[in-house]
């Protein structure tokens, strides 16, 4: 999720003062050993195993081809690669030796045992909101139920002064807000709690709020939307591109199931955050988080399905006899309608490109890296697949296919320079996927 | 007995009738995990779920080659034709059948190996029931004969007072099966005198020939068991796939780099193949441990090649090559029409007209890519699993490749996943049996991918043809000239196959049948020219209808303008001259009734159609065209009106319905025969409106379907297909229906919109710039 | 290896992920009614259901159906009597054959998610499955059959 985050080190060109100095230093706190960690009731490790899957931490602290939690996960950034941590209860190069304290204090205010700080590609700004009690069940989960994994640490690939992990201070004292969340009153309890979550432990901001050049995120556009692992991660706000409204009872199957009737389906980096992620949470949870992020949107909870908007892209799916007449049409017509093709109703699977999110974004990113790589099974929906067209597809008619898409099918005015971002994905797409 | 050979090629439980390498079927029943049990088959039985033929029980009754019966009553009959989607040996097994007086149920078949005791073993030209019918009605006539004289003589009756029905023969008081009669011991041979002296089934008699009876078939390629040389599987095979030179022909390698290779997982080496057959010259073949290894291989390996000359040769070079030999009056042959010099009747005539048409180079895109599995044996044979459909040719080639004696190998025919003619030339198999050959005899699978099997296809050659008529002043016609330039497939894979035209000079009669047609119009010369730039470019191919697609293409647009031209219905004026008289009375047995057999169906689908009485609507009319098939020799009298709506704004045409009617004598197989004139005639429209290709430097342009774009079920018009009743010697249906469609379309789109469209394919743009112009 | 379950049985396949599920179901484990046409999902030859939906095998890496339940022709039905199959026998749909596994596979997935679909809807999920044979006036009336008999059977409780 957070791989190309911007480092704010540059922010520390600012700096020289002492008072920085004092600010920046954090003392060690004490390791302990392994027979310290302790022993916890299982309720509480279970809570702290669904907490840690709503929080990804595997997903950023597992290698492609590493154990769980051994760390080595390589982040792209603007800036160099950064290789995440070990996760695991290991003494020497995992957090074996962290105490309770020690793991609070890096989930709170970023800093690691030995109080160094840590990158902010680590989201501590968010995990600061969480309550010790959640961070303690992470903590106990980790030390009783992951397996303790001896790594050689990867080092990161940062240029100087950019590794200097002291300047991370000015970053934090520029941008971050530390401290736990604080409650609504105007709102509801489920509101809250699904606020709590999204803005802490499941960092939805994370990934769905732009960032200054300084790789903060801009507070004053929470959620409105922003670019990671050249995917489009859509705007959560009254600004969503989607052609039919998101509805708390949307969300809700986008969290559990990974798609909902009209909007698409959980692909890219968003494929973990459900299928290794939030699905995990109590009901109450997943409800509460729809409930808040349809606030977030402005949801009503009508039923799109006899929506003008629904139903006239229904109509386009209507097969044009004369559909050789374009390239984009043919090839669709060919390629795609045998499964992304719907008559009365949409249904779950075969989703509807004219009102699906992908074709009514600003960018074509999202439809173009779907078309190139498909879906394998743990995206979108659980245990389907999409075909990925990478070799049975020339740029052009990709380029063709998403343009008829943008124009005929969702209505939108073209994208510009669709053929260069399809060439550009084609070679420079994320080899995380 | 008598089906040695049958029994050494099917799954024996004589274990040493299985070689070592024995060929292995790729069993689907589950629970059989990873592996491939062994069992070995050489002929196949399209209804078995493994394709191993049916096994004798006891003695046998083999009266002739043909078939058997054994002691359970089982009848199995061997078919030489290639099954391809005509369900041939469910035709061809019915006619012995009721000849032979079976219950179907009892009725087996095989589809054989290419022994040469089988004769020329070739699948196309639509002749497989044609030739079959007086072979097969004979040898169960044979069958009948001498089960009914076994019986009587058991009975001490006359046999001709015995009747067989349903595999029993029967005086009236007694009666006996087959199966008792072949038990009890039978041998009766017949003479070829006394074979033709049979006395054969009055066609009111005929129980299954032209009634509905289950395709032994089609079980199997619904429940995915049909077995496709693509689904062969020979322990210890490796994979191969082709690296194919820059020019068809003419190429040489001059250097192969495959270090970037080596390290690849299950990549296992680079062949450059020395072929003395010159089938496949400058080729390389890359295999691998599976496919994908040697597919992935085969992109990263370099080679290079000195390119033949035809490297730069285009559609358009091609073209003006068979403009220039038109106009070369010396080039060609001059086919035998009743009066081939039309000098007089022209240099008489007080009007001529003249049109050029041209034809574009058509893929045949069979679904499934070419394919072969090659190796030597344990006894030294080499054999070759495909798909083929002219083992008869390729044997020779495979001969002259392997440098061994045609005895030595023998070719195991798999369903073919598509014919349509492609695998008429079998020259597919030549590069897998070098593969093998270099790896002295271990079995080598070679696959082509689409893009390869497109490239290495033998196209269906662009043509153009210039056609002219002459009028009296009653405007009358007096004489018809039809110069026909393009490929011969033919000329340049099997020329001693060519006749000589009144000029001495050999022809390709694949590459102008059509062009000597039956209509009565004084003096005709019909001139067929070969393309010498073509026939080295390419390796000009059969596909479905060849030469009759577009000749007739041309004969029939031509009718309808000369017609136009003297201000005649095109229907009345088509009738008109389709007189049964002299050189088109017709003659017995194939051309009984002549013309007027071609006026007649014409005729029927003008009234199915309403041609000339519809009501309809702006832009919209109907079109009409007839021919005979695909041969003089053979006519099947074709004819289909088609309506079209034309969108003069876009020039899109949408093709509303299209109407055929057939006489082609007897129908053998009635539903199969339907669904050859249904395939055939969406064949001709996806050939009038969407197929279409063109040579670039050298080789097809379009290899895959991002480019090249057949008819899909969404292009499907509603059809209504007619066949006249008759008693006639059935003719052959798999490629007449496509003859009629291009030209009844074209002129259908002249009747809605005054343009005259003379090139294949009609695409809208054309249209419109027809319209425009 | 990659484990997924094909026609209800649980295999483990040892192949480059990058491997067309395709060659994997023919080559690896031996199920040859899935065919190989064009290679790049153009003509449906290839179709396998792969959690229900119909899928262009030869264009999915056999890596991403790791888990997943995969059903072939062979396993379309024990006895071959999926109703599909049943309009397929009846109207003698197949000519060569070679891309009716596909079409039925496709004409199944197309039943199930539209149990009555109008001749527009057959032609806009047909349409991707290339026959030719020209098989596509049989086709489509099969599938026309087979949805009223699946109804029909729905009916009928």
């Amino acid at each position: 999720m957070l791989k190309n985050l911007f480092l704010g080190a540059l922010a520390i060109g600012v700096t020289g003062a002492v008072g920085f100095g004092v600010y920046a230093y954090k003392s060690p706190i004490a390791a302990i050993t392994s027979d310290q960690h302790g022993d916890f009731e299982p309720e509480l490790v279970e809570k702290g195993r669904v907490l840690a899957s709503a929080g990804y931490c595997a997903t950023c602290h597992t290698a492609s081809d590493g154990e769980p939690y051994a760390g080595n996960y390589a982040m792209q950034t603007g800036f160099g690669t950064l290789y995440s941590t070990n996760l695991t209860p290991a003494m020497e190069t995992g957090i074996g030796s962290y105490s309770a304290e020690a793991f609070r204090r890096a989930m709170h205010e970023g800093v690691d045992r030995e109080g160094r700080h840590l990158f902010p590609a680590f989201p501590y700004d968010h995990f600061t909101k969480m309550t010790d009690e959640d961070v303690d069940a992470i903590y106990a989960y980790i030390m009783t139920e992951v397996a303790p994994i001896e790594t050689v640490q990867t080092p990161n690939e940062l240029p100087f002064p950019l590794d200097q992990r002291f300047l991370q201070a000015g970053w934090k004292l520029l941008f971050a807000d530390l401290g736990r969340f604080e409650p609504d009153s105007d709102h509801s309890e489920a509101w809250n709690r699904g606020a709590y979550l999204a803005e802490g432990l499941t960092h939805c901001g994370a990934c769905h709020t732009p960032r200054n050049a300084l790789g903060a995120e801009k507070t004053s556009e929470q959620y409105a939307g922003a670019q990671i692992d050249r995917w489009s991660a859509p705007a959560l706000t009254a600004a969503n591109a989607s052609s039919v409204p998101w509805t708390a009872s949307d969300f809700k199957s986008y969290l559990v199931k990974g798609t909902t009737n009209y909007h698409g389906v959980a692909a890219g980096p968003m494929g973990p955050v459900v299928h290794e992620g939030v699905r995990d949470l109590p009901e109450d949870d997943i409800d509460a988080l729809a409930i808040y992020l349809a606030d977030k949107v402005g949801a009503t909870e009508d039923d799109p399905a006899q929506s003008e908007i629904v139903l006239a892209s229904l109509r386009k799916n209507q097969p044009d006899p004369q559909y050789r007449r374009d390239l984009g049409a043919r090839l669709y017509a060919t390629a795609c309608a045998s499964c992304h093709y719907n008559t009365a109703l949409i249904s779950q699977g075969r989703p509807d490109l004219g009102i699906n999110s992908a074709t009514n974004l600003d960018t074509p990113n999202n439809l173009i890296h779907v078309i190139l790589d498909g879906m394998n099974a743990p995206e979108g929906i659980s245990g389907v697949v999409m075909p990925g067209f990478r070799d049975a597809l020339s740029d052009t008619e990709i380029t063709a296919i998403a343009a008829y898409l943008r124009d005929k099918r969702a209505g939108q005015p073209a994208w510009p320079n669709l053929a260069e971002t399809v060439a550009d994905l084609r070679v420079n797409g994320p080899a995380a996927h | 007995m008598g089906n040695k050979l049958l029994s050494r090629m099917t799954n024996s439980a004589k274990p040493s009738d299985m070689t070592r390498r024995g060929f292995l079927v790729s069993m689907t029943a589950t629970g059989v995990a990873f592996g491939f049990p062994r069992a070995s088959s050489a002929a196949m039985d399209p209804a078995a779920p493994d394709g191993i033929p049916v096994e004798s029980v006891g003695d046998t009754f083999e009266p002739t080659l043909w078939y058997w019966i054994d002691s359970e009553g089982q009848v199995n009959v061997n078919i030489i034709r290639a099954e391809m989607g005509q369900h041939v040996g469910t035709a061809i097994a019915r006619i012995l059948a009721d000849e032979l007086e079976v219950a179907w149920e009892d009725v087996n078949i095989t589809h054989v190996d290419s022994a040469e005791k089988w004769g020329t073993m070739v699948t196309g030209g639509s002749w497989s029931v044609w030739q079959s019918w007086p072979v097969y009605r004979q040898a169960g006539a044979a069958g009948r004969t001498a089960l009914i004289e076994a019986a009587a003589t058991m009975w001490g009756v006359d046999p001709a007072d015995c009747t067989a029905r349903d595999g029993a023969v029967s005086d009236g008081t007694n009666t006996i099966t087959y199966a008792e009669l072949v038990s009890a011991g039978l041998s009766r041979s017949f003479t070829e005198e006394e074979m033709k002296a049979l006395p054969l089934k009055p066609h009111s008699e005929l129980r299954l020939v032209g009634k509905d009876v289950t395709a032994l078939d089609i079980e199997n390629k619904i429940n995915g068991k049909a077995i496709y040389g693509l689904d062969a599987k020979v322990d210890g095979m490796v994979y191969g796939v082709p690296m194919l030179p820059p020019t068809r022909l003419g190429s040489s390698v001059t250097s192969v780099d495959d270090s970037a290779a080596k390290s690849m997982k299950g990549y296992l080496q680079t062949l450059t193949l020395d072929d003395p057959s010159g089938t496949v010259p400058g080729w390389v073949v890359v295999l691998g441990e599976t496919l994908m290894a040697a597919k992935w291989a085969s992109q990263v390996i370099k080679v290079e090649w000195a390119a033949g000359d035809t490297a730069g040769v285009s559609e358009a070079e091609i073209n003006d090559r068979s403009r220039a030999l038109i106009a070369d009056q010396t080039s060609g042959a001059i086919l035998a029409t009743e009066t081939p010099d039309t000098t007089d009747a022209f240099s008489s005539a007080a009007n001529v007209i003249e049109a050029e048409y041209t034809t574009q180079t058509v893929l045949h895109f069979q679904l499934e890519p070419v394919n072969a599995t090659v190796f030597q044996n344990e006894d030294g044979i080499w054999e070759i699993h495909t798909g083929n459909q002219w083992q008869s040719l390729i044997v020779p080639t495979l001969s002259t490749a392997l440098d061994v004696p045609a005895d030595r190998i023998v070719m195991r025919t798999y369903m073919l996943g598509g014919g349509f003619g492609r695998r008429l030339n079998g020259d597919y198999a030549v590069p897998a049996a070098l593969a093998s050959k270099a790896l002295g005899g271990k079995p080598v699978k070679l696959v082509f991918f689409r893009e390869d099997d497109a490239q290495f296809d033998s196209p269906r050659s662009p043509s153009v043809q210039k056609l002219r008529m002459a009028f009296d002043t009653d405007n009358a016609v007096v004489g018809m000239e039809h110069h026909a330039a393009a490929g011969w497939p033919t000329g340049v894979v099997v020329p001693s196959f060519m006749p000589k035209g009144v000029n001495g000079e050999p022809y390709d009669p694949f590459a102008i049948d059509g062009a000597d047609h039956w209509y009565s119009v004084g003096a005709h010369k019909v001139r067929a020219i070969s393309n010498d730039l073509a026939n080295k470019t390419f390796r000009p191919g059969w596909l479905r209808s060849v030469g009759p697609g577009w000749t007739n293409f041309a004969v029939e647009s031509f009718m309808d303008e000369a017609a136009h031209q003297v201000e005649a219905d095109p229907l009345e004026f088509r009738l008109r001259h389709l007189k049964a008289e002299g050189y088109n009375a017709g003659s017995a047995p194939n051309a009984v009734g002549g013309a007027a057999r071609q006026a007649a169906v014409l005729q029927k689908v003008a009234d199915m159609s309403g041609y000339g009485s519809a009501d309809l609507p702006a832009d919209t009319a109907i079109g009409i065209a007839s021919t005979f098939g695909q041969a003089r020799s053979m006519p099947t009298w074709t004819a289909s009106a088609v309506q079209v709506h034309i969108d003069r704004q876009t020039g899109e045409i949408d093709v509303q319905k299209m109407w055929l009617a057939f006489d082609c004598g007897t129908v053998v197989d009635p539903d199969s025969a339907l669904a050859q004139c249904e395939g055939a005639a969406l064949w001709g429209l996806s050939m009038a409106l969407y197929e279409g290709t063109k040579i670039e430097n050298g080789n097809v342009a379009d290899r895959n379907l991002g480019s090249y774009t057949p008819l899909r079920m969404i292009d499907t018009p509603e059809m209504e297909i007619a066949f006249v009743e008759s008693t006639e010697v059935p003719v052959g249906l798999g490629e007449p229906g496509t003859t009629v469609i291009a030209p009844a379309i074209a002129n259908a789109i002249y009747n809605a919109t005054g343009a005259r469209m003379r090139s294949l394919p009609i695409r809208p743009d054309d249209i419109l710039a027809a319209l425009n112009a | 290896m990659i484990k997924f379950e094909i026609n209800g049985r649980s295999v483990s396949v040892d192949a480059d992920p990058k491997t067309p599920l395709l060659w994997a179901i023919r080559d690896e484990i031996g199920l040859t009614g899935t065919k190989f046409g064009c290679g790049i999902g153009m003509c449906g030859a290839c179709t396998v259901h792969v959690g229900g939906r119909a899928t262009r095998s030869c264009i999915t890496a056999v890596a991403d159906v790791e888990g997943t339940k995969i059903t072939t022709i062979e396993g379309l039905d024990d006895q071959a009597n999926h109703p599909v199959q049943e309009a397929w026998r009846n109207l003698r749909v197949p000519q060569c054959g070679y891309c009716q596994s596909g079409q039925i596979m496709q004409a199944a997935a197309l039943l199930q998610d539209i149990p009555a679909p109008t001749d527009d809807d057959i032609d806009a999920v047909m349409t991707g499955n290339l026959c030719r044979c020209m098989t596509y006036p049989r086709i489509r009336q099969a599938v026309r059959e087979a949805a009223t008999a699946m109804t029909g059977a729905q009916n009928n409780g």
